[in-house]
């Protein structure tokens, strides 16, 4: 939308044209702006007109306005304060597995390449569900779980229900979101700064942390966040890998949303993990920005 | 990808028949997602849309009902699609496609949902003229109604509505038994395996006794009006209670067995019993009941608790909005036929609400006490109340859910 208040001042010389091209401008946005406007901003304004209503009477939502939602909204934090943790343990190691198997894939493949990228891309036409319940199968009793709780002499021994188990799902879920960006950002470094570097006389890991990982830091930082903030919201892997005994935020909204059907009190509950998000991920770039010229680290 | 499609895909997967109300995680990404389709398509639901309750089809008026089937239903026209809105696979394949042959109805949209909390949800949400047929459980369908998202049946068109069983008439949710026909009916009970649970566990009572000594391998199903039967029913109270003090002592009971209980699943609770991860259970009868039948899993016990116990019953519903009503109609009545009940109940392991359809069944079927409930029993469950209203109830289970495993 920028572009078209844009267009318009620069050229005032020839009026027409510009005209004519920020009709043009217009018309190709158009779509974009839609699809934000419904699918982004249109939900969005809802949950937040929501939030502020009353429980209806057989549930959902009734017009009204009252604050008290945002009261209960602050009351049971526990299963915040255990998304937040297993987001950032979750992101922590999606990161160190991601960063090997990107600068592998970027730098050592070879003609094997493209071979390797279809393989991560290959799990994707596999429904997100399905995948997560094989993890039943390889973790279960019959599987990988048994197996090491009979090597250890101990019956009682389990994968799965633990929170391991939902870690384990977490970072095999998000990993491709955590590589891609990466492998993007190792894909199109000079290497010859690398030979330089060791030219210069400096070793692997000084070259690693004063040359390569400043280059890559735009891709670890968009994974980071393309990672953390789906998982804020995860409530698939718990319920299944972890037996509901992980009770993260997003369970207690679905809690509220569909068996409690209290519509109003789950809105306040999301408007304020998304403004806590919001705010966190503003620091976060400001964090990773701070001391540089150019900002070049943004979400997407 | 439809839940349908997913459902088939898993069911080969896992070689084990899905449970009737499985399907909690896949449905819970559903409905998230069909509830912003929802909201930003902007739809709300109109009650004008209960203006066509019982706007029969003027030719009804001129033929007088008659006993048998065939001719009232075949004088009207029936449409060539009908759309369903079900729990997935609650409708015997073969009388799907014998139902599509004998009234040439070309195409049978089936669609799933994974909780009546998810069906309500969509319909809240603005979801209309989308189906011609849902299957609430009972205690849904007096809100269904006051929403003005189904409308009154048109019996004239559905003369087998009368080989449904007295019992099931007149219930609380439908006095006049004019919105709903009951579909099929079941309990929440106790599982057991008793290979490795060696006490008798015959009541909610004694299955929070013997919690403690089976920690880490007692699965329940994630659905607050069942765990809330446990508690509320050991302690004699209705399982529909609202009242402050008696959910205190149910929320007690509550707490003391979340720590030893192993999961939270309305979905694979039948595969952590057969597995023997879980060897004590709260469960429906979905799953469960076939287990029996193998060698490995010869000793799993379902049980109706002496002290009584839920009775839930799924109801056949037109929605307001139908867009073909005729096909709705000619599908109840096929349906309610005595051999069609009789191999629904042979697929779903539920019992028939109609007695008719008994002597079409195996035996083995009508004599298993935890299906065909005997006599005594029954007069101990009680029927679900929409309890959904009930902010204390809900805030138990949430506190419940959070506790699930932790010490």
């Amino acid at each position: 939308m920028a572009a078209i208040t844009e267009a318009v001042p620069v050229r005032p010389a020839r009026p027409p044209r510009s005209i004519r091209s920020a009709a043009l401008t217009t018309v190709l946005v158009l779509p974009a702006s839609l699809w934000y406007i419904i699918l982004l901003v249109l939900p969005l304004a809802i949950v937040v007109v929501m939030s502020f209503g009353l429980q209806g009477n057989h549930g959902s939502y009734a017009p009204g306005f009252t604050l008290d939602n945002y009261g209960s909204a602050f009351e049971r934090l526990t299963p915040f304060t255990t998304s937040l943790w297993l987001s950032l343990a979750g992101t922590i190691l999606c990161l160190l597995a991601a960063l090997p198997i990107a600068y592998f894939i970027a730098t050592r493949a070879g003609r094997r390449k493209s071979l390797f990228i279809v393989l991560l891309v290959v799990p994707f036409w596999t429904s997100f569900l399905i995948r997560t319940y094989a993890w039943l199968t390889i973790l279960g009793p019959d599987g990988l779980g048994g197996f090491i709780g009979d090597s250890i002499g101990d019956p009682g021994f389990r994968i799965l229900g633990t929170p391991a188990a939902v870690l384990l799902g977490v970072v095999y879920g998000y990993l491709p979101l955590m590589i891609f960006p990466i492998y993007v950002t190792l894909e199109r470094m000079d290497r010859t700064l690398v030979e330089a570097s060791k030219d210069l006389g400096a070793g692997r890991w000084s070259t690693f942390r004063q040359i390569t990982l400043p280059i890559i830091l735009p891709g670890l930082l968009t994974g980071s966040i393309l990672v953390f903030i789906p998982l804020m919201g995860e409530y698939v892997i718990p319920a299944i890998l972890g037996y509901g005994r992980v009770f993260l935020i997003g369970n207690q909204l679905v809690l509220q949303f569909l068996e409690s059907r209290n519509w109003p009190e789950g809105a306040a509950r999301a408007v304020v993990l998304i403004l806590i998000m919001l705010v966190s991920v503003i620091f976060y770039l400001w964090f990773a920005n701070r001391g540089r010229k150019t900002r070049d680290v943004s979400v997407i | 990808m439809t839940d349908q499609d997913l459902d088939q895909v898993i069911r080969r997967m896992a070689q084990t028949p899905l449970s009737r109300r499985g399907f909690m995680y896949a449905g819970g990404l559903s409905a998230a997602a069909a509830f912003l389709a929802a909201c930003s398509s902007g739809g709300s639901s109109s009650p004008s849309a209960a203006a066509t309750t019982s706007a029969a089809p003027t030719s009804a008026a001129s033929e007088a009902p008659t006993a048998s089937a065939a001719p009232s239903v075949a004088a009207v026209v029936v449409e060539k699609e009908l759309f369903m809105y079900n729990w997935g696979d609650y409708v015997d394949p073969t009388n799907m496609k014998a139902f599509q042959q004998e009234f040439g109805v070309e195409k049978f949209t089936y669609d799933t949902f994974a909780s009546n909390d998810e069906m309500m949800a969509k319909f809240q949400g603005g979801a209309t003229g989308q189906w011609d047929i849902s299957a609430p459980t009972a205690n849904f369908v007096p809100a269904m109604r006051d929403q003005g998202f189904i409308q009154k049946l048109d019996l004239p068109h559905i003369p087998n509505a009368a080989l449904i069983d007295d019992t099931f008439k007149k219930q609380w949710w439908d006095p006049t038994d004019e919105w709903q026909l009951p579909k099929d009916w079941g309990t929440t009970g106790i599982t057991v395996r008793t290979k490795f649970v060696k006490e008798e566990v015959k009541t909610w009572k004694a299955f929070f006794e013997v919690a403690p000594k089976y920690t880490g391998r007692i699965v329940i199903v994630d659905s607050p009006d069942d765990v809330f039967v446990a508690p509320l029913k050991a302690l004699g109270y209705s399982l529909n209670s609202v009242d402050p003090t008696e959910l205190g002592q149910a929320r007690e009971l509550l707490l003391a067995l979340a720590p030893h209980v192993l999961a939270l699943d309305s979905d694979q609770y039948n595969t952590k019993i057969e597995t023997g991860e879980a060897v004590l259970g709260l469960t429906w009868t979905g799953g469960i009941l076939e287990l029996r039948d193998k060698p490995a899993t010869a000793d799993v016990e379902y049980l109706i608790p002496d002290d009584g116990t839920v009775f839930w019953m799924d109801t056949w519903v037109v929605l307001a909005d139908a867009p073909h009503p005729n096909a709705a109609n000619a599908f109840l009545n096929f349906i309610l036929e005595p051999h069609h009940q009789a191999l629904e109940t042979m697929t779903n392991q539920y019992a028939s609400c109609s007695s008719a359809a008994k002597e079409f069944i195996d035996p083995k079927v009508t004599s298993d006490p935890a299906l065909y409930v005997p006599a005594d029993v029954q007069a101990k469950l009680e029927g679900q109340k929409d309890n959904s209203g009930s902010k204390l109830r809900a805030s138990i289970y949430e506190e419940f859910k959070s506790k699930i495993g932790q010490a």
